[in-house]
């Protein structure tokens, strides 16, 4: 009985699985407005040149990839990172949201579960994207900073991989969360621990190597990219129940 | 939104600091809730922007309060009472509030309204709402008062002076305590940390400075009351023979009045006799709370409301506007405090006053616990004109470009001197080829741009007067106010009292503040009103 009464969430990752953004683009976009067009056009190119590293990097490991993507923020002052936010949604996350990404989240609140965007962004980029789509509560990354000034390193922990698993076990554990009737969405096989820690986890857009998992499990495939795609039963089940 | 993390922003330090933040613990030395049950406070200036959201606050935060009595003045045909209902309780920071407290018929039970005019002995209140309220009111809050910086004087002597005179007759007649609530700019022009101790009676600016022939001046309220009468009956009784409308006669009188005792402004000069007036009286319990510039609320009753002009709201509309150069200190702060901290304030100090353990003034002021220096104000300003300039989508591309991505610059006064003068140089240029062209070619062709012209100027000399009003609060001088009277009465609460009512300026993440709170709520409370008021 009191396992009926305890609450459900829906935890959501963002890039790649609410929208097409990720990291580096987001990054580029700072790159792109800096202070004065010369040094827009300095940092644009470091950008530019380091894809390639971070392109393998993602292949090798979630974490190292979002440790050297954050190092790029290293002297960026934070009223400027926050100062941006808007016009950085506005400009490039908006743009970039999948068609159904809205729907899914309006479902899935209206079925009774919190809606927690659970992300490797940063907090600064995450604020509009969470009004955007309604979350109340999200659990994001950190730059560290001195004097007001980004030092290029992350906050521990890190949230990627298996430490998304834990924040979502430690999160349901203070909030009384049932995990087992919980949901999860992502496009990652990077995000598989967190998947694996709900009793519906989703794979949304998937990644070959993830759609490969998810079809070994048995775990639904849903695409936000389509407009016709449908969601999994479980959703549906309860939405008619 | 809720972000759900171990890492607390320290805003003085700029990092991050982990673990949960210090408990905040009070004496208990003063209990607010004690003080206020079953007291009656007697509210002047409740219907305006810090009144309303002192009112809000006492209203959801001490239910214990048992009475509440605010006078109202009447305007046309429209009552005090009516005023209050109609406009005061509908306002976007008492509806909430009053909707939790469980409706209007709960508000009625504990408010009584009373009509009243500042400016009328005892506060123009009848002689049977003076019989009724004698003997019950234990403290009387003053929030009322002309804030405009430089109206004609006799606009700002009657409220700020006379009006505080009434009051304090009022307050005696009704053998209660005073709250006063003036500026922290009574200072006058200073640099430095401003004391909270300094005597008030007698108290100009420069009275450290020798005066024209070399003596001391000394100030005082009669004389100085004395010249204000003489100067108003000389400037209206010359009407016929001088051509310089009087308005602007009074105007100017004031401000250089003001001027000559070292006060910034007509109001900060005005405000300063209110006080000394009060400290003079003999007997009277009272504490004057000397707010800085107030501005947008910080979380209650939600974040970014805002009201009026009379917060930083020019100069954050002109910079969404696209001005790119500002006259600031780069070492100096912007003296601004969150109006619901303003509001926490005079509550505390309400308390203080109450159980008889207050200090004389109190600032209520961010810079000397938080500053927020000047310089990151004007990056701000740059970057929210950048994305309304970046996504508007009427005007001039070119024009809309230039003030996306040109950096705003802090620059001297000097050189703002210099830009005006070459902007009106060219505009000048540019009027003379239109009328030119207007001859040759007709008006019907040229007149629009003659038009637009007219309006373009109309606009800059608007932001130049705004821009100035501002320049001693941004340039000429640096305050830093100090708040130590405040943060001791605060930790004298108990710990129940500080579930309720918070002073922790320290605490204020003012990038995330100026950013996503208040520049959006003065985009949403403050432009309306304000372009509506453009195209009347």
């Amino acid at each position: 009985m009191a396992d009926a009464l305890m609450a459900k969430a829906a935890f959501y990752d963002l890039d790649g699985t609410l929208l097409s953004c990720n990291l580096v683009t987001m990054h580029a976009y700072y790159a792109r407005n800096d202070r004065s067009l010369l040094k827009s056009i300095y940092q644009f190119t470091k950008v530019l040149l380091s894809v390639p590293l971070l392109f393998g990097l993602d292949l090798y490991s979630r974490s190292l990839f979002n440790i050297f993507s954050f190092r790029a923020y290293r002297g960026m002052h934070r009223d400027r990172l926050i100062g941006l936010s808007d016009d950085l949604f506005e400009v490039t996350l908006k743009p970039s949201i999948f068609p159904k990404a809205q729907v899914l989240i309006d479902t899935t609140r209206d079925l009774g579960y919190r809606n927690v965007l659970v992300t490797g962004t940063l907090d600064f980029q995450i604020r509009p994207v969470a009004l955007h789509f309604g979350f109340e509560e999200v659990i994001c990354n950190r730059l560290e900073f001195k004097d007001h000034v980004a030092t290029g390193r992350v906050l521990p922990p890190l949230l990627a991989e298996k430490e998304k698993a834990h924040s979502i076990r430690a999160y349901a554990g203070q909030e009384g969360i049932d995990l087992a009737q919980s949901c999860a969405f992502s496009d990652s096989s990077s995000d598989v621990p967190m998947l694996s820690a709900v009793g519906h986890p989703v794979a949304t857009n998937p990644t070959r190597r993830l759609r490969r998992i998810a079809l070994e499990r048995n775990w639904p495939i849903l695409e936000l990219r389509e407009n016709s795609s449908t969601f999994p039963p479980f959703l549906k089940t309860v939405k008619a129940l | 939104m809720e972000s759900r993390t171990t890492w607390r922003w320290n805003p003085v330090e700029g990092e991050y600091e982990s673990g949960d933040p210090p408990a905040m613990q009070g004496t208990g030395e003063i209990s607010a809730i004690e003080a206020l049950s079953n007291k009656t406070i007697f509210l002047l200036g409740g219907t305006g922007f810090v009144g309303k959201v002192f009112l809000a606050l006492i209203l959801d935060r001490f239910p214990e309060l048992k009475h509440l009595v605010i006078q109202a003045r009447r305007k046309k045909n429209v009552s005090g009472e009516q005023r209050f209902y109609s406009e005061v309780l509908t306002s976007p920071p008492l509806q909430p509030i009053i909707h939790r407290a469980g409706g209007e018929r709960v508000i009625r039970q504990k408010v009584q309204v009373v009509e009243g005019d500042l400016d009328q002995p005892l506060c123009g209140i009848s002689p049977e709402d003076l019989e009724r309220l004698k003997g019950k009111v234990d403290i009387v809050v003053n929030l009322a008062g002309v804030v405009d910086f430089d109206p004609p004087v006799n606009e700002s002597v009657e409220p700020n002076v006379y009006g505080t005179q009434h009051i304090i007759e009022l307050v005696q007649l009704l053998n209660a305590k005073l709250v006063h609530v003036s500026t922290a700019y009574v200072a006058g022009k200073k640099n430095g940390r401003i004391s909270e101790d300094t005597a008030i009676p007698g108290y100009f600016p420069r009275r450290d400075e020798p005066g024209n022939n070399g003596m001391r001046e000394e100030f005082s309220v009669a004389e100085e009351l004395k010249w204000y009468e003489q100067f108003v009956e000389e400037t209206r009784s010359t009407r016929a023979t001088n051509p310089r409308p009087v308005r602007e006669r009074l105007r100017a009188g004031g401000m250089n009045r003001a001027e000559h005792w070292g006060w910034t402004n007509t109001y900060t000069y005005t405000k300063s006799m209110g006080e000394q007036l009060i400290a003079a009286t003999p007997g009277l319990a009272y504490a004057i709370v000397r707010p800085a510039i107030v501005e947008s609320s910080l979380r209650f009753p939600f974040p970014g409301w805002n009201e009026g002009f009379t917060t930083s709201a020019p100069l954050v509309l002109m910079g969404g506007e696209g001005v790119k150069g500002w006259p600031v200190r780069k070492d100096g702060p912007l003296e601004i405090i969150p109006v619901d901290l303003v509001a926490a304030g005079i509550l505390i100090v309400t308390a203080a006053v109450l159980c008889g353990k207050n200090k004389r003034v109190y600032h209520l002021a961010s810079a000397d616990e938080n500053p927020i220096m000047l310089p990151r104000l004007v990056a701000f300003l740059g970057m929210n004109s950048r994305y309304k300039h970046k996504h508007k989508t009427s005007g001039s591309k070119l024009a809309n470009a230039w003030k996306a991505y040109v950096e705003t610059q802090v620059i001297t006064v000097e050189s703002l001197q210099a830009r005006r003068a070459r902007l009106h140089r060219g505009l000048d240029v540019i009027h003379a080829t239109l009328t030119l062209g207007k001859t040759i070619l007709g008006a019907r062709k040229i007149d629009p741009y003659l038009k637009s012209l007219r309006d373009t100027r109309r606009q800059i000399r608007q932001q130049e007067i705004t821009l100035d009003k501002f320049l001693p609060f941004m340039f000429h001088n640096s305050f830093i106010f100090e708040t130590r009277n405040i943060q001791e009465t605060a930790r004298m609460l108990t710990n129940e009292d500080l579930k309720r009512i918070r002073w922790d300026p320290q605490t204020i993440d003012w990038a995330d503040y100026w950013v996503n709170i208040h520049t959006k709520g003065i985009e949403k409370w403050i432009r309306p009103v304000f372009t509506a008021s453009r195209h009347k």
